[in-house]
């Protein structure tokens, strides 16, 4: 597949095959849209078939027999994996329909779940963790731009076109900082073999510590960028893991270390206890202590892999 | 969204957990029929209401045996400033009389994406403290979400603090409806200290604390109507009306931030507190922004204490560049003094965003990436 490439002058890297597997998504991936119907959900999904997606169907309820693109609908998830084998699903519903859309994927048992919406309620995420977890299933956001293997395929709204292929296994909280990190490390000739937005909520579904056992274990993956926030202890998890299991490098860009206390900056699961649980500085030395490299900034990060000699 | 005690009483007294009996007051002539009305005996305790933690410590709680008492009390600490928040609200209730005081909490923990009970019977003031020098004095439980409070909680939770087992039946009864409420009003936290016990043996909330998630408030209209008792920055209530998020960062700042998304705000107040330079304010428009609604935010952080200089950062997917251009050179327009704009913008129309800047170039300068808007601006501030 050609892929115009956003920088100018940046060259993308062809020395890679394109026909191999990816974590999580790839071209073997055959992918439900749910709210394929509304205005986000038809946008992206031409987004999504523009870079090559394979949609198989779309989910509306009441809209059945209907096409989107050319994708068929149907009323429930259980139909449309009856019908297609879909073995993936993108939500693109309004965060107060989330949960239901989760719980309906769930229950039809599609092994991977990305949610997108921004506000979903935290309990609605709870349950939604709760019932994914017991059927062993994945479940991704919300609050968060999706997954991209770039040259392979995505689920979820990122803009792809500052995504090149390469080896750089890349997950983070933030999209707008996943995305500027994206961006320099196409404009340094450096690729990505996967892209995982994890979320910035409370409560997200698959985080760092998830998708480190995936990335160490995918030949395509040379070094792992993390790109974490304060609050929570998802980095200090990742960090205890990296310690006994961690063999490729891994870089660390943690954001938020001069926000005020105890307020949330926007993303609900930023917020740093008054007592200091959560706070950058905690973050930063768990992963160092587990080896990791820790970046100053988003800019920085494509630098170290340069110095590493990653591409 | 943290509620104040008399809000929170309020809830615990809809799903019958037993608070003492009050009234709510805002001015000091209605100190007198309000307590006749609500029936309340002498003494009394009066209660600033802040959000805040520490408020008796601070002098934010007094008693009272008698009205004189009360309205002297009363007039001390309406108004008051209690670590950082003004008293702007009352609540007088009866003294209880107490023989002992437990900790009791459910909070939506993160570590295990689950609820859980925190408890202990070293409850009050010192709660704090205990949890630093005797952590095994709380006891911890998490809640299968599909499941709820099971006995075996109340088991742990008693056992493992060696609190009265006499009183099982009431903790689980109080548990059972703090989960409710919990569940009920998708609450982060809701927290009872002291969770009291009165000489008649009844377990009594004497305060409370409960924290909801904004997300939910779109199905709780009647926390939605407490917000407007709430204590909040004008320029928050202002960026709301607009739909941006307003986060006050550091009063002694200069600098105002704008971005489409939290976590590259979080970047560049970062690498300016490293070059030593303080945010004042930080402003997220989310994703779409048109220029309309971005000249208000402009003006809103330009308008926001004493900022002189604004750094722009964008990733323009959804948000195009060229309206985030045009709302800034609409509200410079408007703006008496001159001030100094500095914007990072990547991704849509970034090419007319560049022609709508050179007709503002006198007040606004691009820059290639975060670190360079940074060092523009640490340039600035030594001419």
């Amino acid at each position: 597949m050609l892929l115009k490439f956003w920088p100018k002058n940046a060259k993308p890297n062809r020395r890679r095959m394109v026909n191999t597997m990816s974590i999580l998504v790839d071209q073997n991936t055959r992918l439900i849209v749910q709210g394929i119907t509304g205005r986000e959900g038809t946008f992206h999904t031409q987004q999504m078939l523009d870079y090559g997606v394979n949609v198989v169907a779309g989910v509306t309820p009441g809209k059945a027999g209907q096409d989107v693109l050319g994708v068929p609908v149907y009323n429930t998830v259980k139909e449309a994996m009856e019908a297609t084998q879909a073995n993936a699903t993108v939500i693109f519903v309004p965060a107060k329909f989330t949960a239901a859309g989760v719980f309906e994927a769930c229950d039809a048992g599609v092994p991977l779940i990305m949610t997108i919406a921004e506000h979903v309620p935290v309990h609605d995420m709870m349950l939604c963790y709760a019932l994914a977890h017991q059927k062993g299933l994945r479940l991704f956001g919300p609050n968060s731009f999706g997954i991209i293997s770039p040259g392979k395929s995505k689920a979820g709204f990122m803009a792809h076109k500052i995504f090149t292929q390469g080896s750089v296994g890349l997950m983070t909280r933030s999209a707008t900082n996943g995305y500027e990190t994206a961006f320099r490390l196409t404009e340094l000739g450096i690729g990505i073999s996967t892209a995982v937005g994890v979320g910035g909520d409370m409560i997200p579904g698959s985080t760092f510590v998830d998708l480190l056992p995936d990335f160490e274990a995918d030949p395509e993956t040379k070094a792992i960028v993390m790109i974490g926030e304060i609050g929570g202890s998802e980095e200090e998890l990742a960090a205890a893991y990296l310690k006994k299991h961690g063999t490729k490098p891994v870089i660390a860009f943690i954001a938020g270390k001069n926000a005020p206390k105890g307020k949330s900056m926007g993303h609900a699961g930023a917020i740093v206890a008054a007592d200091g649980t959560g706070s950058a500085q905690s973050k930063e030395s768990a992963l160092l202590a587990a080896g990791a490299y820790i970046a100053e900034s988003t800019y920085q990060i494509g630098n170290i892999l340069k110095g590493l000699g990653i591409q | 969204m943290k509620l104040l005690e008399y809000q929170a009483k309020e809830l615990f007294g809809k799903y019958g957990l037993t608070v003492k009996k009050g009234c709510v007051v805002d001015e000091l002539a209605t100190i007198p029929g309000k307590i006749k009305e609500a029936g309340l005996q002498y003494p009394v305790v009066i209660k600033a209401q802040v959000q805040i933690g520490g408020r008796g410590k601070a002098g934010g709680v007094q008693f009272a045996d008698s009205e004189t008492e009360a309205i002297a009390r009363a007039q001390e600490l309406l108004f008051k400033d209690i670590r950082g928040l003004t008293a702007k609200e009352l609540l007088i209730v009866e003294k209880a009389e107490i023989t002992r005081e437990w900790y009791l909490s459910i909070l939506l923990d993160r570590g295990s994406k689950s609820p859980m009970i925190i408890f202990s019977a070293k409850g009050g003031m010192e709660i704090e403290e205990t949890a630093k020098t005797h952590p095994e004095a709380i006891a911890k439980v998490t809640v299968n979400p599909f499941l709820g409070i099971k006995d075996y909680h109340i088991d742990y939770l008693l056992d493992v603090t060696g609190a009265d087992k006499s009183c099982k039946k009431q903790l689980s009864a109080t548990v059972q409806k703090l989960y409710q409420l919990f569940t009920d009003y998708n609450a982060l936290l809701v927290e009872i200290n002291p969770l009291a016990t009165d000489e008649a043996g009844e377990l009594i909330a004497l305060d409370g604390k409960i924290d909801i998630d904004d997300s939910a408030l779109f199905k709780l209209p009647d926390i939605v109507a407490y917000r407007d008792h709430l204590q909040e920055d004008a320029m928050v209530l202002e960026a709301r009306k607009f739909n941006f998020l307003y986060i006050p960062v550091d009063e002694n700042g200069d600098i105002a931030v704008m971005s489409n998304g939290s976590g590259l705000l979080m970047s560049c107040i970062d690498l300016l507190a490293k070059k030593g330079m303080a945010v004042s304010s930080a402003l997220d428009l989310g994703g779409g922004a048109t220029a309309d609604r971005i000249k208000e935010a402009v003006r809103i952080l330009l308008n926001s204490g004493r900022v002189h200089t604004l750094l722009i950062c964008i990733f323009g997917g959804i948000t195009r560049c060229d309206e985030v251009v045009e709302g800034v050179r609409l509200a410079l327009l408007e703006q008496a003094e001159k001030k100094t704009v500095v914007i990072r913008m990547e991704g849509t129309n970034k090419e007319c965003a560049m022609k709508i800047v050179e007709s503002v170039s006198d007040q606004v300068t691009t820059a290639r990436s975060i670190p360079d808007a940074v060092e523009i601006l640490a340039k600035k501030r030594e001419a």
